[in-house]
């Protein structure tokens, strides 16, 4: 995708889009520039020599990608044990909800909240959220982008806390080294439930927020409301009825 | 002659690649101007006071901060993180009783741990989140800080900072931090659990990356011009 090649100088600011005045803003450095590359070639800043891209790469393609692949993790993350403890009673696994039964049970109801805010309902809520901006998005929608722009910053200031469970177990693991008293072992769901923050984070960061505003008299016309579509598809196949004359 | 495209990328990475001015394109800047990164909508640039923060007008995304420190500044707050990076490094997190033994816990022991008992992957995870990254943070802008406080630019400037943009992100300190005050409190009931320096240690390197990731990088740029000019 490229933005349009006229060359614009003097742009009056708060005006328009980077995009609808052919300027290009540095990812990196956030210098402002305006380029006419030689014969093809990408843009690049000229202050960080980053490449320079209108909007992200790819951008819904490898959000779904990412999202995709964190949905499929998240059932070994929290059917998985994510660690195994060995102690003179025993030898136990503890899955995700289990931990945080545990702490429940142990007296310390504001830890069980935190954990589970954090291993439960962060990736949830997060998944849930980046499919409903990456699908609004691809419809060019108008609906809530205040709110939306809002949801998405939330997505990437929160994201990374959903490591918490990997770390507690680590912590644990270093902690509770005891030999036959008492041990703690990491166990396999801990990766996966690692590698679902991981993408999700991945994902969210490849989501180019700049889409939650189209200029809206094309994006309108590229892509028609849901309820626009739905009432289209409708009609098309209601039965004809036989006109008299 | 044209590289491919996997090469071109590694070069561009590396700061090796010629700038569009050196390759005689036309090409304007625009410094007095500032385009939200959230929504792309250009704003006129201005100077913010100490405390002072820049909304964009459409989406709220944040534009910049007024600063009260300069390089200078910075690079304290540098220095200081590096020490207590390596003091929450060296000293023990928490000591853990049990029966009359003791053991002593630290960072890189609990991940040597995690990665003995077969759990590579998430050894390598957690070492890079909680270790790696939080290293590469402060040594990059420790490299590129002191040439600057001195009023130069360092040497492989660009890499430099273009590698800080992309790390940063992913060093996850506090979240160690509160990962292991979960772990004590759930041990606590097994055996007797005695916080270390190296916890305190890592409080304060939450408190010291979080004003150092608050000033940003784009203020080390506007720096740098300065220096140039």
């Amino acid at each position: 995708m490229k933005p349009p090649t006229e060359v614009l100088t003097g742009a009056a600011p708060g005006v328009g889009t980077a995009w609808s005045l052919g300027l290009w803003n540095c990812a990196c450095c956030g210098l402002v520039s305006q380029a006419r590359p030689l014969d093809g070639a990408t843009p690049r800043c000229p202050r960080c020599l980053f490449a320079l891209h209108a909007r992200k790469p790819d951008s819904l393609q490898r959000t779904w990608a990412y999202l995709a692949a964190a949905v499929l993790l998240y059932l070994p993350a929290n059917l998985l044990p994510v660690m195994t403890t060995a102690s003179v009673l025993g030898q136990f696994e503890h899955t995700i909800l289990g931990g945080i039964v545990e702490l429940w049970h142990a007296g310390s109801w504001e830890l069980a909240v935190v954990v589970f805010i954090a291993s439960i309902a962060v990736p949830l809520l997060k998944m849930a959220a980046l499919a409903l901006l990456a699908c609004t998005a691809q419809r060019g929608s108008t609906w809530r982008q205040l709110e939306r722009a809002r949801l998405y910053r939330l997505l990437e200031t929160v994201g990374h806390w959903s490591m918490l469970d990997v770390f507690v177990v680590v912590s644990l693991v270093g902690m509770v080294q005891f030999g036959a008293f008492a041990s703690v072992q990491p166990a396999s769901g801990l990766l996966a439930f690692g590698a679902v923050v991981i993408a999700t984070m991945l994902a969210s960061s490849s989501f180019d927020a700049r889409l939650l505003w189209p200029a809206s008299a094309s994006a309108a016309q590229a892509a028609p409301s849901w309820r626009l579509r739905q009432r289209n598809r409708r009609r098309a196949t209601l039965p004809r009825t036989p006109v008299h004359e | 002659m044209t590289l491919p495209v996997p090469l071109q990328r590694w070069f561009w990475r590396l700061g090796w690649t010629t700038g569009p001015a050196q390759r005689r394109e036309a090409v304007a800047t625009f410094p007095a101007l500032v385009v939200c990164e959230d929504c792309d909508l250009v704003h006129a640039r201005q100077t913010l006071l100490p405390g002072d923060v820049a909304r964009c007008s459409r989406c709220g995304a944040l534009l910049g901060r007024g600063h009260r420190l300069g390089p200078q500044g910075l690079l304290a707050l540098s220095v200081a993180a590096l020490l207590v990076f390596l003091m929450g490094n060296l000293t023990d997190i928490v000591t853990v009783g049990l029966g009359g033994k003791h053991v002593e816990a630290t960072l890189p022991e609990a991940i040597a741990q995690t990665w003995h008992s077969g759990q590579q992957a998430v050894a390598l995870l957690a070492g890079a989140t909680a270790l790696g990254f939080p290293l590469a943070v402060i040594l990059l802008r420790l490299w590129v800080l002191v040439p600057l406080a001195l009023g130069r630019r360092s040497a492989a400037f660009l890499p430099a900072m273009r590698a800080l943009h992309g790390v940063t992100r992913w060093s996850m300190v506090e979240v160690f931090l509160l990962g292991t005050l979960v772990a004590i409190v759930r041990s606590a009931g097994l055996a007797s659990v005695v916080p270390g320096v190296g916890i305190f240690s890592y409080a304060a390197l939450t408190v010291l990356l979080a004003a150092n990731h608050a000033a940003g990088l784009h203020g080390l740029w506007q720096h740098a011009e300065d220096c140039r000019a």
